[in-house]
C-alpha cells in the first residue's frame, strides 16, 4: 500500500475541487441546460431529502440486497463447481469451450429468456443476478485450481494427501487469488445486473428510480441516483479489497 | 508430455471434438424437451425453430441491421473512450505527479456503473447512436485508463537506463523505447476494452435505447416468440465470441512483432 | 547381506520416454544408512531413475524394490527433496505450516504436531524463522524448510533431485556439511542425484556414474565406486586428499567431459 504523500494528497484534492467547481460553473453558467446537469447543490439536496424523507434509503436498500444476495449465492456455486471442474484435467476437456462460449455472453441478455420463464419478478432478477455473476467466480476457481504446480501436485502425492485434503489444503489456498479476483467481477455484474433488472422488470430500486426520474426530466434527482449507485461501488470494491488484503497476507508479509 | 515426432491424426482429432460433444448433447435434450413437455408453450422453441428463425430473419436483413448497428456503436464508444483512455492513462504512467494528482478524482467516478449513466444519456441525447456510444465510451474509459497507465508505469527500468545512457531526447525515447515497450500490454487493454465495449452496447440496448441486437432479443421474447428470441440469444454469444476471437489475435500478433515469448 | 539391511534394489530398472530409450535395464543396491550419489551427463536418466524410486514415473522394465515389495507409486516412506524449492513449498504457509503438511498427512494427532515440528526446526537450524513466509527467505533456508518437511516423515529413504543446483556456492557448500552432519546423527539413507562431482565425492559412500543415450554395449551405469576417502569430511582438508583427488581423476570422464 503506498504512502499518500502530503504534497500528492494536496494535488488529487485540488484536482477533485477542480472537477467540482467545473460542475459548480458549468450548471451555474448554463453551459448544459439545467434540465440535463443540475447544480450541484440541487443534487446533494436532492439526495438528501430523498434519504431522510423520500424512499431513496430504501431503494438503495433494496439494490444493495439484490446484489449481495445474487453474488453470494453466485459466489458459493461459482466456487463449487469450479473446484469439481477444476482439480479434475478431463471435467476440463469436456467443460472448457461450453464455459468459454458463455463467457462473452452480456448476462443482462438472459433477462428476456429469465422473463419468459419466471414473468416480472423480484425472483427473476434475483436468478439472472446469480446466474450472470456466477461465470466469472467459476472460470476464475477453474483457473485457480488448474494452475497448481505439478511440484505441488507431486509433494501432495509423496505425501500421500488424501483428496479432500487436497482440495481444501493445496487447490483452494492455490485458487483463492483467483477466487478473489473473480468475486471481484462479479460484484460488478451483479451491480449491473441488479440495476438493468430493476429497469426493464419495474422493481422498486435504484435502477428504476434513476430511469423514472429520467423519464419526468427530474435531472437532480437523477443525479442523487447515480451518486448513490457509485458510492455502492465504491464501498463495495473497498470492502472487498480489504478482504482480500487480509486473506492473501502471505502475498506481502 | 512430450511426444517427439509421433503424430497420431485420429487420436488427436477425437481429443479435439470433445469440447463439442457437451453443447451438442444439451442442444439435442433441449430439442427433445421443447418438442414434447414444452410443445405447447409460448415462452420455449426448440432449437430447430430458432434456426430457422434466425435464417429467416438473416434473409430480411434484421439480422444484420441490428448486429450492424451494435456493432457500430460499440466501435465509435470504444473509439472514443480507449483513445482518450490510453492517451491519459500513458501520460498518468509516465508522470508519477500526475497520477498522484489525478488519483482521487478518478477514485471517486470511476466506481460509477456505467449502466447508472443510461437514463442520463437518454435524457440527453434521446434515443439512437450517440446515446450508446456515449455510455460505451464511459464503461471503456476507465479500464484503459488504468491498463494503460500500469503498462506505461511497467516499462523495464533497465530499458530506461540504456535510453538515458544513449542520450535519447524525450520524443525519442517515448517513441523508440516507452510506447514500443508498452504496446503488449496496450494490445491486452484493447482486447479487454472490445470485450466491455461490446458488452455494455447490448447491455443498453436490452435496458434502453429501442435498435440493435439487444433490443431485437427484447421484442422477440415481448411479442412472445421464443423462436426468434433463441436465435438472437445464441446470435449475440456467437457475435461476442467471434469478436473476442479477433481481439486475441491481434494481441498475439502485436506481442508476437513485438518480441514477447508466445505465452 | 541381510535383505533387512538393503532399503531399494534397482532390479534391471529401464525407463523409455517419449519414444527414446532414457535408461537402459540397471541394477544396484542401496543399504540401510548408506549415502548414494549419482551423477552423469544432461539426459542420462539420473532425475528419472530417482523419480522412479519415488514411484512418480513408472519403470519401462525391471521394478523398483522397497522392502521387497515393487514401488507402484508414491509413499510417505521415501521422502523426495526438489531443486526448485520455491515450487515444492506453500506460499501461504508458514515454515511450521509447510513442516506441519507432512504431518497433516499422517494423520499424526494435533497435539503431537508442535513438538515434532520444533524438533525438526531445531535439526536444520530454522527455529527463530518458523512464522516467517517462504518469501521472506533467501533460497538456502527455502532448501531447508523443504528437507525439514521430509524429516518430518520420518522417511525410509531421503531422494534428492540437485538439490543444492540453484544455490551459491558458499550457501550450498553450508547445506553440504549440514546435510552431512544431519545423516550421521540420524542415520538416514538417501539417494543423492548431482552434477557436481565434487559435491558427490564429498558427500557420498557410494558413486553411482550414468552414461547419457545407452545403447548395445554401452548400458546407462557406467561406474558403481565405493569413496574410500575417511569421515568426518571437511571441505577444505577433504578435498585435498589423495583419494578424492584420484577419484574425481577417474570418474572426470564419467560426466561427459571431453566427449565428443
Amino acid at each position: 500500500m503506498k504512502r499518500l504523500r502530503a504534497a500528492d494528497l494536496v494535488s488529487s484534492l485540488l484536482v477533485l475541487a477542480g472537477v467540482l467547481a467545473l460542475w459548480w460553473l458549468a450548471s451555474h453558467q448554463q453551459w448544459i441546460s439545467k434540465v440535463f446537469l443540475p447544480t450541484p447543490e440541487a443534487a446533494l439536496t436532492s439526495l438528501a431529502d430523498g434519504l431522510r424523507h423520500g424512499e431513496l434509503a430504501g431503494y438503495t436498500g433494496a439494490t444493495v440486497l439484490r446484489m449481495l444476495l445474487g453474488w453470494g449465492l453466485a459466489s458459493l456455486l461459482g466456487v463449487l463447481l469450479g473446484a469439481l471442474i477444476g482439480s479434475s484435467a478431463a471435467a476440463r476437456a469436456w467443460l472448457q469451450p461450453t464455459l468459454e462460449f458463455i463467457r462473452p455472453l452480456p448476462a443482462s441478455a438472459m433477462l428476456p429468456l429469465a422473463i419468459a420463464l419466471f414473468g416480472l419478478s423480484p425472483t427473476m432478477v434475483l436468478f439472472v443476478v446469480a446466474f450472470g455473476a456466477m461465470w466469472p467466480v467459476l472460470l476464475a476457481t477453474v483457473h485457480g485450481f488448474a494452475s497448481v504446480h505439478a511440484r505441488l501436485r507431486e509433494v501432495a502425492g509423496a505425501l500421500q494427501l488424501a483428496r479432500s485434503a487436497y482440495v481444501l489444503k493445496i487447490g483452494l489456498p492455490n485458487a483463492l487469488p483467483d477466487i478473489l479476483a473473480g468475486m471481484r467481477l462479479s460484484l460488478t455484474v451483479s451491480l449491473i445486473v441488479a440495476v438493468v433488472g430493476e429497469m426493464i422488470a419495474s422493481q422498486a430500486g435504484l435502477g428504476q428510480a434513476i430511469l423514472l426520474a429520467a423519464r419526468s426530466f427530474r435531472a437532480s434527482e437523477l443525479f442523487a441516483g447515480v451518486m448513490l449507485l457509485g458510492a455502492i461501488g465504491f464501498a463495495s470494491n473497498a470492502l472487498l479489497a480489504l478482504a482480500e488484503h487480509r486473506l492473501l497476507r502471505w502475498q506481502h508479509p | 508430455m512430450a511426444t517427439w515426432g509421433m503424430a497420431m491424426p485420429s487420436w488427436r482429432s477425437w481429443r479435439s471434438w470433445r469440447g463439442a460433444v457437451v453443447p451438442l448433447l444439451l442442444l439435442a435434450a433441449f430439442e427433445w424437451y421443447a418438442r414434447t413437455v414444452a410443445a405447447s408453450s409460448d415462452t420455449l422453441a426448440p432449437p430447430s425453430a430458432a434456426a430457422l428463425a434466425f435464417v429467416k430473419a438473416l434473409a430480411d436483413g434484421s439480422l444484420l441491421a441490428a448486429t450492424g448497428f451494435t456493432l457500430q456503436a460499440a466501435a465509435l464508444g470504444l473509439a472514443i473512450g480507449a483513445g482518450l483512455g490510453l492517451s491519459l492513462g500513458v501520460l498518468l504512467g509516465l508522470s508519477r505527479r500526475a497520477a498522484a494528482a489525478g488519483f482521487l478524482a478518478i477514485e471517486v467516478l470511476r466506481p460509477i456503473p456505467s449502466v447508472a449513466l443510461i437514463p442520463l444519456a437518454m435524457l440527453v441525447f434521446g434515443f439512437g447512436l450517440t446515446m450508446e456510444v456515449s455510455v460505451v465510451a464511459f464503461a471503456t474509459f476507465w479500464p484503459l485508463l488504468i491498463l494503460s497507465q500500469a503498462a506505461a508505469r511497467q516499462v523495464e527500468p533497465q530499458l530506461l537506463e540504456v535510453a538515458a545512457a544513449l542520450q535519447l531526447g524525450l520524443a525519442a525515447r517515448t517513441w523508440k523505447v516507452v510506447l514500443p515497450a508498452m504496446l503488449p500490454r496496450l494490445f491486452v487493454a484493447l482486447r479487454l476494452g472490445v470485450a466491455i465495449a461490446l458488452v455494455v452496447a447490448v447491455t443498453v440496448e436490452i435496458a434502453a435505447n429501442p435498435n440493435g441486437m439487444g433490443y431485437a432479443l427484447m421484442i422477440a421474447q415481448q411479442s412472445l416468440d421464443p423462436a426468434l428470441m433463441l436465435a438472437w440469444l445464441f446470435w449475440i454469444g456467437a457475435v461476442g465470441v467471434a469478436i473476442n476471437a479477433l481481439a486475441l489475435r491481434a494481441q498475439r500478433f502485436a506481442a508476437q512483432r513485438m518480441g514477447e515469448v508466445a505465452a | 547381506m541381510a535383505s533387512s539391511d538393503t532399503v531399494l534394489r534397482f532390479d534391471a530398472v529401464g525407463i523409455h520416454l517419449g519414444g527414446r530409450e532414457i535408461l537402459s535395464p540397471t541394477s544396484l543396491t542401496v543399504r540401510r544408512g548408506e549415502f548414494v550419489c549419482i551423477i552423469g551427463p544432461s539426459g542420462c536418466g539420473k532425475t528419472t531413475l530417482l523419480r522412479a524410486a519415488a514411484g512418480f514415473v513408472a519403470p519401462s522394465s525391471g521394478a523398483v524394490l522397497r522392502g521387497g515389495r515393487a514401488v507402484s507409486g508414491p509413499s510417505r516412506e521415501v521422502a523426495f527433496v526438489f531443486q526448485d524449492y520455491g515450487r515444492a513449498l506453500l506460499p501461504w504457509r508458514s515454515v511450521e505450516g509447510n513442516i506441519a503438511l507432512a504431518l497433516e498427512a499422517a494423520q499424526v494427532p494435533a497435539s503431537l504436531r508442535p513438538a515434532r515440528v520444533r524438533e525438526v526446526l531445531e535439526t536444520v537450524g530454522l527455529t527463530a524463522h518458523a512464522a516467517k513466509f517462504p518469501a521472506q527467505l533467501s533460497g538456502g533456508m527455502q532448501q531447508r524448510v523443504q528437507i525439514a518437511r521430509c524429516l518430518a516423515q520420518q522417511p525410509e529413504v531421503m531422494l534428492m533431485d540437485e538439490p543444492f543446483g540453484a544455490l551459491d556456492a558458499m550457501t550450498r557448500e553450508g547445506l553440504q556439511d549440514e546435510l552431512a552432519r544431519l545423516v550421521r546423527d540420524t542415520g538416514l539413507t538417501v539417494m543423492f542425484v548431482t552434477h557436481d562431482l565434487e559435491e558427490a565425492l564429498y558427500l557420498g559412500d557410494r558413486v553411482v556414474a550414468l552414461r547419457a543415450n545407452p545403447g548395445p554395449g554401452r548400458p546407462s551405469l557406467a561406474r558403481l565406486t565405493d569413496v574410500t576417502i575417511p569421515r568426518p569430511r571437511e571441505q577444505l582438508a577433504t578435498k585435498e586428499h589423495p583419494d578424492f583427488l584420484r577419484l574425481r581423476r577417474e570418474l572426470y570422464g564419467d560426466l561427459g567431459h571431453g566427449h565428443a
